[in-house]
């Protein structure tokens, strides 16, 4: 028996001990938290929009017939050339006019000299303004969207949920990996004075895509954006 | 210059008093201006966040009981936990105490002949004093939180469990950066110490081929664990390098990946007053083509699982560290955390580091407190702070009371004599006859008592003490006038 073995029994075994000295009733684990939202949709995305520009994230909406030409445009006033993409990402949103690196099995180094990276996502959570990534072919493996300092995301309306339980009753497997974005990376570290832009990318842009039809893009746009 | 100006000593074996401890501290007008900065920021986001909560008491709730299960069951969730971890493709460690935990770090380490490991801020490997063990094997430990490298290039200890830097301030930050990064160029802007910090780590980040984290939460359903950090550095740990260490207290283990839907509500709002922390990393083993390949995660009893057997303590383990009680706590905030001769400072440090003890060291926490119970009412997991700490000075007095040489100790006899005299009334009327005699030379015109000699003298160096008044309650009750009763009065 390896030491490690027999502390894993001296571990179980004192729990075991102290759990038998325990006859309480089992707890009441009734759930009484707000699991639904309780705002319609529009409502729902201006919550969302909200929350990612109170945390500096820069968010452009769009309709699903201009995802390429937005993408074209956010990317041009970015100033920004080497561009990295998952290898899931559609053809059609690695726009002509930069250098794409498509990650096969892009190194380190080939992911930090870019200048950014372009993904999709797997949900936005509007009552925390958070962008969940499972790391699917279409969003990359981790580090594509931790090495560069700009980070496009591309989230469509649809997966915007009001509350996180929601976001939980859309996961119908545990996801083996996941990041949850809410703002770039940030320190308060010294005097509780906020500063954006530790380690993570120091920009994040949104690109929603209003692709329900009860969310109404261009009517909702000018109410947002006179 | 040091950032601190009085010594710090987080080891509970040979830490002082609380009391001791606290006394320089309290002169430190300098650190207690940081402390109460920082405390007062923290506090004000916290209670704006929380408000806006409208289900802020079923969210703890639920938490609460998500880890009383987990506590009821813990051996289940454990090798739950242990058998999808394996399956994943991670190797789950079993430390029965910190000196374990550290061989098997090591162990791990030397397979890899790394020369340098990179760390995310984890209290756990602090407890188990991991940094000189390291050092002492000739692995160099790389501390990338912000607060974490500030501590560490300053050669200064944690004193809070989300902020450990938080007693220090910017111009201290300038001072330690000119110092140990050779920058002598920088100004005390926070914006401009931070930059410095990214560069400095960046290269680190990108060579490095070892960490060690700790664990917010291991998930017994999946295997997962989760990390909730805000400045990346996080993510850089879990993600870039080829080795990965979680260390992580047993309590750690949470039922199910849906669990995290109430903890990660209310940790971030609890510990730094966001709606969600900036970035939060689950992973599940291995995942090839992404993240480390080889991870382990090492299970830390060191005196966690004898804390299960006490009912009223039992409580202490469902804490989530998000240090909400130490930015409440009255007396945290005067002192800061170095006086709590621990890692753990504050409300919880008060209860969590006597039992992680076993009862033998820092007995003088559980009386470092007012028993406001501020701290029970912002607990996430509602743990009843007050209700520990009363049940761990029982405890202590106990141990007291079961010394030999305790005829001796003056404090014992008068307890003993007060246990005498309130066991018979007339035994008090006595006592109460003779108090008043004996303490009418030190009571004032106004009743009052500034100063005692002796043992009194503990009472009223820092407060007065009533006399006693001429006439008791008794006697006058049983002088008053009698007032008939009325005939209509009776029903």
């Amino acid at each position: 028996m390896t030491p490690a073995a027999s502390s894993r029994d001296i571990i179980l075994g004192r729990i075991r001990n102290a759990a038998a000295a325990d006859s309480a009733p089992a707890p009441d684990h009734s759930a009484a938290y707000i699991r639904r939202g309780q705002l319609h949709r529009p409502a729902c995305l201006d919550l969302m929009i909200e929350r990612l520009r109170e945390y500096n994230a820069d968010v452009v909406e769009c309709g699903p017939a201009e995802i390429v030409s937005s993408i074209e445009e956010v990317l041009r006033l970015s100033g920004r050339h080497t561009i990295v993409a998952p290898p899931g990402l559609p053809g059609a949103w690695r726009v002509p006019g930069f250098t794409w690196r498509i990650d096969d099995s892009l190194t380190y180094s080939d992911i930090e000299t870019s200048d950014a990276v372009v993904t999709a996502s797997f949900a936005g959570v509007a009552d925390s303004g958070t962008i969940v990534l499972h790391h699917s072919s279409a969003e990359g493996r981790r580090v594509l969207t931790l090495l560069p300092d700009w980070h496009l995301c591309i989230l469509r309306a649809s997966q915007v949920v009001e509350t996180l339980p929601e976001y939980f009753d859309r996961c119908l497997q545990p996801p083996a990996l996941a990041t949850y974005i809410s703002g770039p990376s940030a320190t308060a570290d010294i005097e509780m004075t906020r500063i954006k832009g530790v380690h993570g990318p120091r920009f994040l842009h949104v690109l929603l895509v209003h692709d329900e039809d009860s969310s109404q893009p261009q009517d909702y746009r000018k109410g947002d954006h006179p | 210059m040091s950032a601190e100006h009085h010594s710090v000593v987080l080891d509970p074996r040979i830490a002082p008093p609380f009391p001791a401890a606290a006394l320089p501290i309290l002169r430190n007008s300098q650190l207690r201006k940081n402390v109460a900065h920082a405390t007062d920021v923290i506090q004000a986001k916290r209670a704006r966040l929380v408000a806006e909560k409208t289900d802020w008491q079923e969210l703890r709730s639920a938490a609460a009981a998500i880890k009383n299960e987990t506590l009821a069951h813990l051996d289940h969730y454990l090798a739950e936990f242990e058998a999808n971890c394996t399956a994943a493709g991670g190797h789950v460690h079993w430390a029965a105490d910190a000196a374990e935990a550290r061989q098997i770090i090591l162990q791990i380490l030397r397979a890899e002949n790394a020369t340098e490991v990179i760390k995310i801020k984890t209290m756990t490997s602090a407890e188990i004093e991991l940094n000189p063990a390291l050092e002492a094997a000739g692995i160099h430990a790389v501390e990338t939180d912000l607060a974490e490298l500030i501590l560490q290039l300053g050669d200064d200890q944690p004193s809070h469990i989300v902020a450990p830097a938080l007693h220090v301030n910017r111009s201290q930050v300038r001072e330690i950066f000119a110092r140990r990064m050779g920058r002598t160029d920088l100004s005390d802007d926070p914006e401009a110490l931070t930059a410095a910090a990214r560069s400095y780590l960046r290269k680190k980040f990108l060579s490095v081929d070892a960490a060690i984290s700790g664990a917010n939460f291991l998930v017994a359903e999946t295997g997962a664990v989760t990390i909730v950090e805000s400045e990346g550095n996080g993510r850089m740990c879990l993600t870039l390098p080829r080795t990965l260490i979680a260390l992580a207290g047993i309590e750690k283990v949470i039922p199910r990946f849906r669990d995290l839907e109430v903890f990660l509500q209310v940790l971030a709002r609890s510990a730094t007053g966001e709606r969600m922390n900036p970035y939060s990393s689950l992973w599940t083993g291995v995942t090839p083509g992404d993240g480390p390949q080889n991870f382990h995660v090492v299970l830390l009893d060191n005196g966690r699982s004898p804390i299960l057997a006490r009912p009223v303590e039992r409580q202490t383990l469902r804490c989530i560290r998000c240090a909400a009680c130490q930015n409440t706590c009255p007396v945290y905030r005067q002192t800061g955390g170095h006086a709590y001769g621990s890692v753990y400072g504050g409300p919880i440090g008060a209860i969590l580091t006597p039992q992680l003890m076993r009862m033998e060291h820092a007995q003088s926490l559980p009386y470092a407190s007012s028993l406001c119970a501020a701290c029970y009412e912002v607990c996430p997991v509602k743990i009843n702070i007050p209700e520990v700490l009363i049940d761990l000075r029982a405890q202590v007095i106990d141990q007291e009371r079961s010394k030999t040489d305790r005829a001796f100790d003056l404090m014992y006899v008068a307890m003993r004599v007060a246990n005498g005299i309130f066991a018979s009334a007339a035994r008090f009327r006595l006592a109460q006859r003779l108090g008043r005699i004996a303490l009418w030379p030190f009571t004032r015109k106004d009743g009052w008592i500034h100063a005692l000699p002796s043992l009194g003298a503990r009472w009223t160096m820092t407060r007065d003490l009533r006399g006693i008044p001429r006439e008791s309650f008794r006697a006058w009750w049983a002088a008053r006038p009698k007032v008939e009763s009325r005939s209509g009065e009776k029903s």
